[in-house]
C-alpha cells in the first residue's frame, strides 16, 4: 500500500512534508499516475495538493497576475482575467488534453513535469513567467527558464513545493499566437509548438517579438537570432523564412515514436510562416 | 421511438439501448464474482527464442498465490487456432512473439497476481528473428515453425484468369506501384478478457467477450483435452470486437485457470498494453501492382503479388490472404488476372480477422492505380470507374459469376450526382493561404460470408415463453452491430409484438443454438434467414393454439397483436399468457437452421483455398473524400465525406448508417492515423499515447447515402454492410492528397510528416535524402 | 481508510486502501460497472464520473480524493427508473452500438448541457474530444447531444 495524503492547507502539507520521508507531491494526476502505472516512478508515499486554497486561483497582483499552482487548466481557461489578460495562454490550454484531463491536470503539474512538450511551457516561457517555490520556511523565486533544467527535470528541492507562477500580462503585444502540431486534433502530445507574441505597428512593423517553441529541445526553445529576423521588418514572406532559418538552426530536437527530428526541425521554422495570416490588411 | 410492433425497413432502436444508456449492461469485464481470483500471462519480451526453463517456484510462494502453471500443466494438445492449430497455450520449448504466453499465474489480487509474475524467472535462448516479409522469404531464414512443410510461408496460391502477362504486353496503357500498409490495432474499448470456474459436475463455464462462443468450445477442448460436453461458454454483449476476438484470446488460459481454482471463479481482464501486446491484430501487407487498359479506359489485364505478415500463428492468415486475393482487382471486370499470394509466418504479433478482412489491404493499392491510370488516359476518375464498374451477370477479377446483387455502379452514379462532387473544383478553389484542397473517390467491396468450404449456417430459435412474451435465442455475438435489434425487428414483425417486450438471451452454448461467428458481415443474413422460418412456425403454432381455444376453424381469421390473438368477426380474444399456459415446452418453442447459398460454378482456379474461397454475394460502396492539407505541417484535415453503399434492402435505416459511419471512421484512422510499429519485433506503439485512434474532431460529418438492390435470398432482401465502409477511406483519401497535392503516396499511414516529404519531393525533385 | 463522499446523491462511506483508483473502487466496491475501464491511462475517458458536477477520469484519481466530494456515475445520472433527457435522446438518434463509451460520452455531454444551452456541434465535438469511441465515429453522438440541447434538455412530450 502507498499512503496518500491530503492536507486541507499549507500548514497540514509542511507537516505531512516534515513526518514522511519524501512523499511526493502531486495535483490532478494526470502525468504521475500513468508513470506509476509504468512503473517509471515509484515514490513511498504521495501527498495530494488539490484541497489547499493557498494553492489555488488567479488574482491581480502588482505588475501582473498571479496564478495558484494547483489550479486546473479548465478553471484557467474560464477564469476571465486569463482569457482577458492572457489570450496567448489561453490558447494554448484549448490544445491541452482533452475536457476530464483539463479537468483534473494544473499549471503546477505542466511545470513541474516539466516535459519538453508540456503545452503552457511555450507560452509561459515567451511571457517571462516567474515561479515561486515555498518550503515551511522559505520562498524563492526564479524565471521559469532557469526553474526547468533539462526534459523531466527542475530546480525543485525535496522540501519544497510549486506554490504559484507569475506572469506579466502580454497587453502590449497586439498578436497572441500560438500552434501546437499533435497527430490528431485533441488529446495529442505535442509534435512541436510555437507560441507568439508580437506588436505589429498599424503600418504593419514588428515593433517587438518573442518566440518560444515545444517539443523541439530539451526544455523551451527561444531564439533570439530568430526574434532579430522579424523586429523593425514586416511580416513578409521573406522575412518570415529568414526567421525560419535561423529557427531550425536553433531547435534541437530528437526522433521518437510520434514523429522524426528532420521533421520536426523543417515544420518549427515552417509554424513561423503562419504569422503572415496577422499581416495588417 | 416508444415501443412497438416493428416494421421492416423501419428504423428500430437498439434493444439494449436502455441497459447499455443506463451504464446497467453487463459486459464479460463486468463479472466478479465472491472469492474472486485473478490470473495473469507471463510473456515472452522477445520475439523469437527456445525456452531454456521457466522457473516458478519463487513466484508459487508469494502468499496469495494459488498456482503458476507452465506448459507442461496443459492436458490436451496445448494447441489453439481456428484453422492451423498452430499455437501453445502455453509455450514449451520456443516462443515466437513478445506476446507468446509462457506461464499462467492464478493470486487472490491483482497487486499480488503482478508480483508473482515478475517473480517467474524464464531463461531463453534468444534466435535470430524474422522481421518482415523479406526476412521470412530470405533464403536460409531462420524457421518460425520449424516443423511447417512451407518454411514460413503458410500459404502461396494463385488466381489466374486468362493470360494477363501476355494482355499486359498487348495493353497500350499500363500502369504500376508498390503498396505497404501497417498492422492495424482493433482497439476495442472494452480489451480481451472473462470470467471462469469449474461446476461441481466438472463442465468449465466461461463467461467470455467473444465472437464466437461456440468455436470456442471446440478450442477449448482441443487444446486441453476437455470433454466438448463439459464445456459452457457465455457471451454477453462485446464492447467491441471488429475480428479481434473471432479465435481463443482468453478462453484456453481462463479454461485452464478454472481447473486450478477449485471452484472458485477466475477473471482474466487484459489491460491495454497487453491488448496490444498479445492481441490480434490486421495483417500488415506488401502489394506490388501492374494494371493494364486500353486507349478507351476499358480494363484488360492485372498481374499483382500480394505479401501478407500473418506473425507468429495463422489464426485465419491464409483465409485474410485469400479474400484479399479474390478482391485484389477492385470492383471491376478485367478479363486477364494474375493473382498470386503469399502467407507469411513472421516473429510479429499474430495477424487474424479485422473488419475488411485483407481487403482494406488490396482497396489501396487497386484504387490508387484507377486514379494512376485515369491520369496516364487523361480520363475523369469517375468516368474511368463507372465504365468497368461490375454488373450483375459479369465475372469478376477471381473468375467467378456474379448472379447475386451488385450495385457499384449504383453507387457511384450516386456519387456523381452529389454536390459535393460536382462542386468539387470551385471548393478546391476557395482553400485559404497554406492549405490545398483535394478531391478522391473509393470504389470498394467486400464479401459476405465464409465463402466455400465451410458451411455458413445458423440454428434460429424462438420461444413464446409460459408468461406469453416472446424470447429469442440469438446464437450469434452482438459486438455492437445490432443484429440482436435486427433480431427483435424480424420476430417483432413477424408476429405482431412490441419492441420492448421482446426478450433477448446473447449466445450461451447451454441455451442458444450454433450459428457460426460474428464475422464476415453474415449474422443478419444467416442468423436472419433462419429465424424467419422459426418465427412463422411459432406464428402457425399461436394462432393455430388460439383457432382450437376460440373454436374458429382457419387460421386466417385470426389475427395475431401485441400480447393477444384476435377473432375479428366476433371480437373475441386471448391474452397469448393464456395460450402460452396450455402450451407444452416442444410447441412454444421453433427452431430453424438455414445453411447460406455458396458459388455453384466454382471457377478452376484458387485451388490451395480450402476454404473462404470464392463468395457469392458482396456488398459495394462508393466514397468521396474531400480534404484539406496544410504546406506548412503536412497535416490532413478530413473535411467532407460521402458514402453510397449497396447491400441489398435495408432492414433498420438507423443500423446501416451507424454501420457506415462506423466503418468510414475506423477506415480514416487506418488511412491517416494508425500503425502498429514495429522494430525487430517489439511494439513501439504499445498504448493509446502511442497509438493514435482518431477522436471526435478527426472524424467529418459523414453523409450516407443508401443504394437499395434487392437480394432475393436474403432475410427481406438484405445483405451484411459491416465491412465495406473500411475499406474506402485509405484509398479515397491517398487519391484526394494525389488530386489536391499532385503527391503519390504509397505508404500508409498518411502521415502528416509523410505528406510534407512528399511535398518538399515534389517542390525539389532530386533533392538528398532526409533523415 | 474511511472515506466519507455522496455518490449518486446519497452519502456513503468506504474504507479502503487510500491509494486504489477510484474506478477499482466504484466498479468493484459499489458494484457500478458502469463505470467502464478501457486504458488505464486517461486517454479513452470510458471510466469518466462526474465529481463535484465535472467530468473526471476515475483510473487517474485516487479513494482518498473522493473524500468530501460529490460523486454521480452513470447509474446516477437519471432519476430512478427512468431516463435523463439526453440518455433518451441518445436513444433515438442512434447514438449507442457497442455501448462501452456510452456512459463516459453520456456524463461529458450532461456537463456540457449543464455550462451550454445550445452547444453547436463543432462545441460538442470538442466537449467529447476526451472520449474515444471505435463503433459510431462520434456523429450519433453530437446528434443526441444536440437534439437533447434542442429539446431545453426536457423530455420529449410524446411518450
Amino acid at each position: 500500500m502507498r499512503p496518500v495524503f491530503l492536507p486541507g492547507n499549507l500548514e497540514e502539507l509542511w507537516r505531512v512534508l516534515e513526518r514522511e520521508p519524501a512523499p511526493r507531491p502531486y495535483c490532478g494526476g494526470t502525468d504521475l499516475l500513468v508513470h506509476l502505472r509504468s512503473g517509471k516512478t515509484d515514490p513511498a508515499a504521495l501527498v495530494c495538493l488539490e484541497r489547499i486554497p493557498e494553492l489555488s486561483g488567479v488574482r491581480e497582483e502588482e505588475g501582473g497576475l498571479w496564478i495558484g499552482a494547483a489550479t486546473t487548466h479548465a478553471r484557467l481557461l474560464d477564469d476571465p482575467l486569463v482569457r482577458a489578460r492572457l489570450p496567448l495562454l489561453a490558447r494554448a490550454l484549448s490544445t491541452l488534453g482533452s475536457p476530464p484531463v483539463r479537468n483534473m491536470g494544473t499549471i503546477g503539474g505542466n511545470v513541474c513535469t516539466a516535459s519538453p512538450a508540456g503545452d503552457t511551457l511555450p507560452p509561459l516561457y515567451a511571457l517571462d513567467g516567474e515561479v515561486e517555490l515555498r518550503s515551511r520556511d522559505s520562498s524563492r523565486r526564479m524565471p521559469l527558464r532557469r526553474f526547468i533544467t533539462g526534459p523531466g527535470e527542475t530546480a525543485l528541492r525535496p522540501d519544497e513545493i510549486l506554490a504559484c507562477v507569475r506572469v506579466k500580462p502580454d497587453g502590449a503585444y497586439n498578436v497572441h499566437h500560438f500552434e501546437k502540431i499533435g497527430i490528431r486534433r485533441a488529446m495529442a502530445c505535442s509534435i512541436a509548438s510555437l507560441a507568439a507574441l508580437l506588436r505589429v505597428s498599424p503600418s504593419g512593423e514588428v515593433e517587438a517579438v518573442r518566440l518560444a517553441w515545444g517539443s523541439v529541445g530539451p526544455t523551451v526553445v527561444a531564439s533570439g537570432e530568430a526574434e532579430q529576423a522579424l523586429l523593425g521588418k514586416r511580416l513578409s514572406r521573406d522575412a518570415l523564412e529568414e526567421a525560419a532559418a535561423r529557427a531550425r538552426k536553433a531547435v534541437s530536437p530528437i526522433d521518437d515514436a510520434r514523429a522524426s527530428a528532420a521533421y520536426r526541425r523543417e515544420v518549427s521554422g515552417n509554424l513561423l510562416l503562419r504569422l503572415m495570416e496577422y499581416r495588417p490588411l | 421511438m416508444k415501443s412497438s410492433v416493428p416494421e421492416i425497413g423501419r428504423s428500430l432502436r437498439r434493444a439494449d439501448g436502455p441497459s447499455k444508456v443506463t451504464g446497467r449492461e453487463k459486459y464479460a469485464a463486468d463479472h466478479y464474482g465472491e472469492g474472486l481470483l485473478w490470473a495473469g500471462v507471463r510473456r515472452a519480451g522477445i520475439p523469437h527464442g527456445r525456452i531454456l526453463s521457466v522457473d516458478t517456484a519463487e513466484a508459487a510462494d508469494l502468499p496469495g498465490v494459488v498456482a503458476v502453471l507452465t506448459g507442461g500443466d496443459v492436458p490436451g494438445t496445448n494447441r489453439q487456432g481456428i484453422v492451423h492449430k498452430d499455437q501453445p497455450v502455453l509455450c514449451r520449448e520456443k516462443v515466437r512473439h513478445c506476446g507468446d504466453a509462457v506461464a499462467l499465474v492464478l493470486a487472490g489480487d491483482r497487486e499480488t497476481l503482478a508480483k508473482a509474475l515478475s517473480l517467474v524467472r524464464v531463461r531463453m535462448e534468444p534466435l535470430p528473428g524474422v522481421f518482415g516479409i523479406d526476412d521470412a522469404l530470405a533464403p536460409g531464414a531462420p524457421l518460425v515453425h520449424e516443423e511447417w512443410s512451407g518454411g514460413n510461408v503458410l500459404l502461396r496460391a494463385t488466381i489466374r484468369n486468362g493470360e494477363a502477362e501476355q494482355a499486359l504486353e498487348a495493353c497500350p496503357v499500363v500502369v504500376e506501384g508498390t503498396f505497404e500498409v501497417p498492422p492495424q490495432a482493433h482497439a476495442f474499448l472494452e480489451t480481451e478478457n472473462g470470467v471462469a470456474w469449474q461446476e461441481e459436475d466438472g463442465t468449465v463455464v466461461l463467461v467470455v467477450s467473444t465472437q464466437a462462443p461456440f468455436r470456442d468450445k471446440w478450442e477449448v477442448s482441443h487444446a486441453l483435452g476437455l470433454p466438448w460436453d463439459r464445456i459452457r461458454v457465455v457471451g454477453p454483449v462485446l464492447g467491441g470486437g471488429f475480428g479481434g476476438k473471432d479465435g481463443a484470446t482468453v478462453q484456453c488460459l481462463l479454461a485452464l485457470a478454472a481447473l486450478h481454482a477449485g471452484g472458485r471463479r477466475v477473471k482474466m481482464w487484459w489491460d491495454r498494453e497487453e491488448s496490444f501486446l498479445a492481441g490480434y491484430k490486421r495483417h500488415g501487407a506488401r502489394l506490388h501492382y501492374r494494371l493494364g487498359a486500353r486507349e478507351d479506359g476499358t480494363l484488360h489485364a492485372l498481374r499483382c503479388r500480394l505479401f501478407y505478415d500473418t506473425g507468429a500463428y495463422a489464426h485465419l492468415g491464409g483465409e485474410v490472404m485469400a479474400l484479399g486475393m479474390e478482391h485484389a482487382g477492385g470492383p471491376y471486370r478485367i478479363p486477364h488476372t494474375l493473382i498470386e499470394g503469399w502467407c507469411v509466418y513472421t516473429n510479429h504479433p499474430v495477424a487474424g480477422a479485422m473488419r475488411g478482412f485483407g481487403v482494406a489491404q488490396v482497396s489501396f493499392a487497386a484504387e490508387r492505380m484507377m486514379d494512376l491510370l485515369a491520369e496516364k488516359l487523361g480520363m475523369d476518375p469517375l468516368e474511368l470507374r463507372k465504365k468497368n464498374a461490375l454488373r450483375q451477370g459479369d465475372r469478376n477479377c477471381a473468375g467467378v459469376t456474379l448472379t447475386a446483387s451488385t450495385g457499384i455502379l449504383e453507387c457511384l452514379e450516386r456519387i456523381g450526382t452529389h454536390p459535393l462532387w460536382v462542386d468539387r473544383e470551385k471548393w478546391k478553389s476557395q482553400a485559404g493561404p497554406f492549405k490545398k484542397r483535394g478531391v478522391g473517390l473509393a470504389a470498394v467491396w467486400n464479401a459476405m460470408g465464409y465463402g466455400r468450404g465451410l458451411p455458413d449456417s445458423a440454428l434460429a430459435k424462438i420461444e413464446l415463453t409460459p408468461e406469453g412474451r416472446l424470447r429469442l435465442y440469438s446464437g450469434v455475438s452482438d459486438m455492437g452491430q445490432g443484429n440482436a435489434t435486427a433480431f427483435v425487428q424480424i420476430a417483432g414483425h413477424l408476429l405482431s409484438q412490441e419492441d420492448e417486450t421482446i426478450e433477448l438471451i446473447q449466445p450461451d452454448t447451454a441455451r442458444t443454438l450454433p450459428s457460426g461467428s460474428s464475422a464476415a458481415g453474415r449474422t443478419t443474413y444467416t442468423y436472419g434467414n433462419a429465424l424467419i422460418p422459426a418465427c412463422e412456425e411459432l406464428r402457425r403454432r399461436i394462432v393455430g393454439r388460439a383457432a382450437l381455444m376460440l373454436l374458429v376453424d382457419t387460421l386466417d381469421d385470426l389475427e395475431l397483436l401485441p400480447g393477444r390473438v384476435r377473432h375479428p368477426a366476433s371480437g373475441r380474444e386471448v391474452p397469448l399468457s393464456v395460450l402460452a399456459a396450455t402450451m407444452t415446452e416442444h410447441e412454444r418453442v421453433c427452431i430453424s437452421q438455414f445453411l447460406m447459398p455458396v458459388v455453384r460454378e466454382v471457377p478452376g482456379t484458387g485451388k490451395e483455398f480450402r476454404i473462404g474461397f470464392p463468395h457469392l454475394f458482396f456488398a459495394h460502396a462508393a466514397h468521396l473524400a474531400r480534404i484539406e492539407v496544410d504546406e506548412l505541417t503536412g497535416t490532413i484535415e478530413v473535411k467532407d465525406w460521402l458514402a453510397a453503399t449497396e447491400a441489398g434492402r435495408v432492414l433498420n435505416p438507423q443500423g446501416f448508417e451507424q454501420q457506415v459511419q462506423g466503418a468510414v471512421a475506423q477506415g480514416i484512422g487506418y488511412g491517416t492515423l494508425e500503425e502498429v510499429k514495429l522494430r525487430e519485433g517489439r511494439i513501439l506503439t504499445p498504448d493509446f499515447a502511442a497509438y493514435i485512434l482518431p477522436g471526435s474532431l478527426d472524424v467529418p460529418e459523414i453523409i450516407s447515402l443508401v443504394e437499395e438492390v434487392e437480394e432475393p435470398t436474403g432475410p427481406y432482401g438484405m445483405k451484411g454492410v459491416g465491412e465495406v465502409g473500411a475499406n474506402g477511406p485509405l484509398p479515397a483519401i491517398a487519391n484526394a492528397l494525389a488530386d489536391g497535392c499532385g503527391i503519390s503516396m504509397t505508404r500508409a499511414p498518411l502521415t502528416a510528416e509523410g505528406v510534407l516529404e512528399a511535398l518538399r519531393r515534389k517542390r525539389t525533385p532530386g533533392a538528398g535524402e532526409t533523415s | 481508510m474511511i472515506i466519507g463522499f455522496t455518490l449518486n446523491g446519497k452519502k456513503t462511506t468506504v474504507d479502503t486502501r487510500p491509494d486504489r483508483r477510484v474506478v477499482d473502487v466504484l466498479r468493484e466496491d459499489f458494484g457500478l460497472t458502469g463505470v467502464k475501464e478501457g486504458c488505464g491511462t486517461g486517454e479513452c475517458g470510458a471510466c469518466t464520473v462526474l465529481v463535484d458536477g465535472e467530468p473526471r477520469l476515475g483510473c487517474l484519481m485516487l479513494a482518498v480524493q473522493m473524500e468530501g466530494r460529490d460523486l454521480v456515475t452513470i447509474e446516477g445520472l437519471a432519476p430512478e427508473g427512468g431516463l435523463h433527457p439526453l440518455q433518451e435522446a441518445f436513444l433515438e438518434c442512434g447514438a449507442v452500438q457497442c455501448g462501452f463509451c456510452t456512459p463516459g460520452m453520456v456524463l461529458a455531454g450532461s456537463a456540457l448541457l449543464k455550462r451550454k444551452v445550445s452547444p453547436g456541434r463543432a462545441e460538442i465535438r470538442e466537449a467529447i474530444s476526451g472520449h474515444l469511441c471505435r463503433c459510431t465515429g462520434y456523429q450519433k453522438i453530437v446528434d443526441a447531444v444536440e437534439t437533447a440541447a434542442a429539446r431545453g434538455g426536457k423530455k420529449e412530450k410524446t411518450e
